[in-house]
């Protein structure tokens, strides 16, 4: 219920900070190269883990009479400052065993320190440290507002990583690079507020303040540099910086600054005389600067890179979407209380605002009067005869932003006159929860208004679905409307490939039905899947049921007069090639567990069961009642299910021929076999339908007086529990 | 024989070369310790002022950032006309409280001949102080320790 005031603040958040961060992440894209580079050089010795603070010392000592400073950074590299036997003054990288000088300090390059000035504070000192400083954290607020919307979106945390589904580039990509980047840009964050924090004296200040008792310092016992246990057992990896005695004089002491402590030690004993442990505050500093900056690790600043790169695809695709969704905005010609007809839309990404927009179009070219609104409006209609609803679900069934109050809605805005309705489903077939909104809409009006068309599904933006309603509705209504199909269609994405491996022909057969098998170029798919073929290229989209056959796609499609996907399929020679795309279809796939299976099909229905049967090598025990006109019908199948049968694939085979003695139907072989069919779902069995709606009907209705009479519960109980899988056409 | 005295001629000679060239300039070490406040690191430059008071070279520069050069704004009058590369001679900034140790070069000539170094300081939203420390380099001043007046507690100069 709440995904709109996370989008909200997504949005607000993104909007109002975009040019800092587009700024912030172009620079920063450049200064992750900074560390890249200087790690690069060659400077780091081997086995650094070993060297002793001790050894680096006394080598130093004995081959320069003054030593200023050791520094180690984060990439290993050994920097000291010394004075040479000449008299000249070095500061540079050594290797910390033969301390010889093996390279100058490493400049920032001036451009480096342009683009770092740039990044901080945009040239603008102050103000513009608090500003990057603010938008960086804003950033942060942005990044967990959209993992909730991540979270909403997928269905919970355990579905966090689960497959994204691919609705358009950039909404896909959006979801998809977010989740990847989300810990690198929350790092990123955190770490630049932080350091901006540090800046403006936001958090407690630290300095280490060694207090040395003068008094009692002592040039006695003496010892050598390098038995200075301290030395002796520090490891130069932990250090930070040595400082060096200033003069020979007993108040001047070394100074070892390590990872966790400040040590101050004497020269000539090698006493400690005060131990500061490093204030948490300076430890986060540090290591802040190293998260932020990715000093030290190429690894790390490539992931910083990577993931710096994809906040500037965020802002482009994040307003990519914003712009679509603004684009699809509702116009009204007539008024709310002046129209027959209202058009109601749930929509979250304006996907199916053009389809509600094209009816509206034709309606009123028609001649009639159309008020059309978002569901979340809906509102007393005085003259309305007639409601549409076009509806898409989201997330895990649940209303898209612009209709999550309208259940409620419905229960008190009442209407005077009455109205009958028709709801159309908008969804994806991917998604468990298909078209679940528009279901539970449909339900709920039920109540108050009289359908007039049961509910109607579309998959995927289906042009040619959108189509088929609209004349099962102008029939209803006694209208002429016709849609643009141009204006709704979407080129589909035709990506897997499918070459024809073997085909019988359609004259063949009794009943113009031929089989065809075509290796695809993926392995993704599985049996109940639909295959979506554009046999003229465009916006028409034909769906056969698949069967998966040794990992091959098996469709069994009936040839007819001049029809568009059968006679594309039909004129298909052996080794072809055609591209297409594989539509998942969760909803209609054999049961991973169930106690029994019962297979119904009639006709070309019988395509996902050949590949389910096939692929039931846990041998469920299935059943399959089948529907032919006659005997020869089934000639085309014969010995595949021979086949299946042998290896026990499934326990039984009913046929039934409807223009054969004694001419029956699948629903009478049910109606035989009631007992069992019962039996079956009480046992939490699973009944599979494929082929035409009509029997479709037909057996939906016996099984309902099956299940009534003999286990008395309704049939929906069974379809509520998943226990009822149909696809049918 | 021949050979093995030109040689030790040559020898002596570059020897001879390198020690005057060397001896133009010496090298110091210096230290600077700042007292106790709170607030952003100071910068901190040193530079040798001429007899006449006038700039005459910058020595070092605590503070890599010169975004923020223009606020010293006495040395920017010197410094800012020019811009001399002073990469070699640049350290970080220094906090309250801490000591810097860092090495500068200068002319011999400039020990005992009127010239003087400075100390100038400056912290973000506090103070500038134009003379933090000044004093004459004399042969004797350059091997000693001056009280600060501003950020700076004190210096300890040492030739090497």
């Amino acid at each position: 219920m709440t995904i709109s005031i996370w989008r909200y603040s997504h949005l607000t958040l993104a909007v109002s900070s975009f040019v800092f961060i587009l700024l912030a992440s172009i620079t920063g894209i450049i200064l992750a190269f900074q560390p890249i580079s200087e790690k690069l050089e060659p400077y780091k010795v081997s086995n650094f883990e070993n060297i002793t603070v001790a050894e680096t010392i006394s080598n130093l000592k004995e081959k320069y009479p003054e030593v200023i400073d050791v520094q180690v950074d984060a990439s290993h590299f050994v920097l000291a400052s010394v004075i040479t036997n000449d008299g000249e003054s070095l500061n540079g990288y050594i290797n910390p065993r033969t301390v010889a000088f093996i390279g100058d300090k490493i400049e920032v390059s001036k451009f480096f320190k342009w683009v770092t000035n740039f990044h901080r504070s945009l040239f603008l000192k102050g103000i513009g440290r608090f500003f990057v400083g603010l938008c960086s954290f804003l950033l942060l607020l942005i990044a967990v507002s959209g993992t909730v919307l991540i979270l909403k979106r997928q269905g919970g945390l355990k579905k966090f990583f689960s497959k994204v589904v691919n609705e358009n580039f950039s909404q896909y990509w959006h979801v998809v690079l977010g989740r990847l980047s989300l810990i690198p840009i929350i790092i990123i964050t955190i770490t630049g507020v932080y350091l901006s924090a540090e800046k403006f004296d936001l958090l407690p200040k630290s300095s280490v303040n060694h207090t040395v008792d003068f008094e009692s310092l002592s040039e006695t016992p003496k010892q050598d540099i390098q038995d200075f246990p301290i030395f002796k057992n520090t490891k130069l990896s932990e250090v930070k910086t040595i400082e060096f005695p200033f003069s020979e004089a007993v108040e001047d002491y070394f100074t070892l600054s390590l990872k966790d402590k400040e040590v101050v030690v004497n020269q000539f004993t090698g006493e400690t005389l005060s131990e500061i442990k490093t204030p948490l505050v300076t430890v986060f500093s540090n290591l802040s600067l190293n998260l932020h900056t990715g000093k030290g690790s190429i690894l790390w600043s490539v992931i910083l890179a990577i993931a710096t790169a994809n906040i500037l695809f965020f802002i482009y695709s994040g307003f990519a979407m914003t712009l679509k969704r603004r684009k699809s905005k509702l116009k009204n010609k007539y008024k709310k209380d002046n129209s027959k007809y209202v058009i109601l839309v749930g929509s979250e990404n304006g996907n199916t605002l053009p389809f509600a927009n094209q009816l509206q179009q034709q309606l009123i070219k028609a001649g009639e009067s159309v008020y059309i609104a978002e569901l979340n409006n809906y509102d007393i209609y005085s003259k309305a005869e007639h409601i549409i609803v076009l509806t898409s679900t989201y997330g895990e069934g649940e209303a898209p932003t612009n209709a999550n109050v309208f259940l409620e809605r419905l229960k008190t805005v009442k209407q005077v006159q009455e109205i009958s309705y028709s709801v159309v489903g908008f969804g994806s077939l991917a998604y468990p929860d298909f078209c679940k909104f528009a279901f539970d809409v449909d339900a709920a009006m039920q109540l108050p208004f009289k359908q007039e068309l049961p509910i109607f599904t579309i998959n995927d933006k289906s042009v040619t679905s959108f189509e088929e309603w609209v004349t099962l509705w102008n029939k209803n209504r006694k209208l002429p409307i016709s849609i643009s199909k141009e204006k709704l269609a979407v080129k589909p994405r035709l990506n897997n490939t499918f070459t024809v491996v073997d085909k019988t022909k359609a004259e063949d057969h009794a009943d113009s039905t031929f089989l065809i098998k075509l290796k695809p170029n993926t392995k993704r798919f599985t049996s109940g899947d639909l295959l979506a073929i554009y046999p003229k290229n465009d916006y028409r989209e034909r769906l056969y049921s698949i069967g998966k056959v040794n990992g091959k796609v098996q469709l069994s499609v009936k040839l007819h007069e001049n029809g568009l996907g059968s006679g594309f399929l039909s004129n298909l020679n052996k080794g072809d090639l055609f591209k297409a795309r594989i539509i998942k279809n969760t909803a209609f796939h054999f049961p991973k567990k169930a106690s029994k299976v019962i297979l119904i099909a009639n006709g070309t229905g019988i395509a996902p069961f050949l590949g389910m049967l096939d692929q039931n090598t846990k041998n469920i025990e299935t059943h399959l009642y089948y529907g032919l006109r006659q005997n020869a019908s089934f000639n085309l199948y014969r010995d595949v299910i021979k086949e299946n049968y042998k290896s026990k694939k499934f326990t039984k085979l009913k046929l039934a021929f409807s223009r054969e003695a004694p001419k029956n139907y699948v629903q009478d072989l049910l109606k035989q076999d009631a007992l069992f069919v019962a039996e079956t779902l009480k046992n939490n069995g699973v009944i599979m339908l494929c082929g035409s709606l009509a029997m479709q009907n037909d057996v939906l209705a016996v099984l309902d007086v099956i299940t009534t009479e003999n286990l008395s519960l309704p049939l929906s109980a069974f379809i509520e529990k998943n226990q009822i899988k149909t696809d049918c056409y | 024989m021949k050979f093995k005295s030109i040689l030790t001629v040559c020898f002596l000679a570059i020897t001879m070369l390198s020690f005057t060239t060397i001896k133009e300039s010496t090298s110091y070490k210096c230290m600077i310790q700042m007292i106790n406040y709170t607030g952003e690191n100071a910068y901190v430059v040193i530079s040798l002022i001429n007899p006449e008071g006038e700039y005459e070279k910058t020595l070092y520069v605590q503070g890599d950032d010169d975004e923020w050069y223009h606020d010293i704004s006495e040395w920017w009058k010197f410094y800012g006309k020019k811009r001399s590369s002073i990469d070699a001679i640049t350290g970080e900034t220094i906090a309250g409280g801490a000591r810097t140790i860092s090495v500068l070069e200068i002319e011999d000539s400039k020990i005992d001949a009127g010239y003087s170094i400075r100390f100038e300081t400056a912290v973000e939203d506090q103070e500038y102080y134009t003379k933090d420390v000044e004093f004459l380099l004399t042969s004797e001043s350059v091997k000693s320790k001056k009280e600060g007046t501003g950020f700076i507690r004190y210096v300890r100069l040492m030739p090497n």
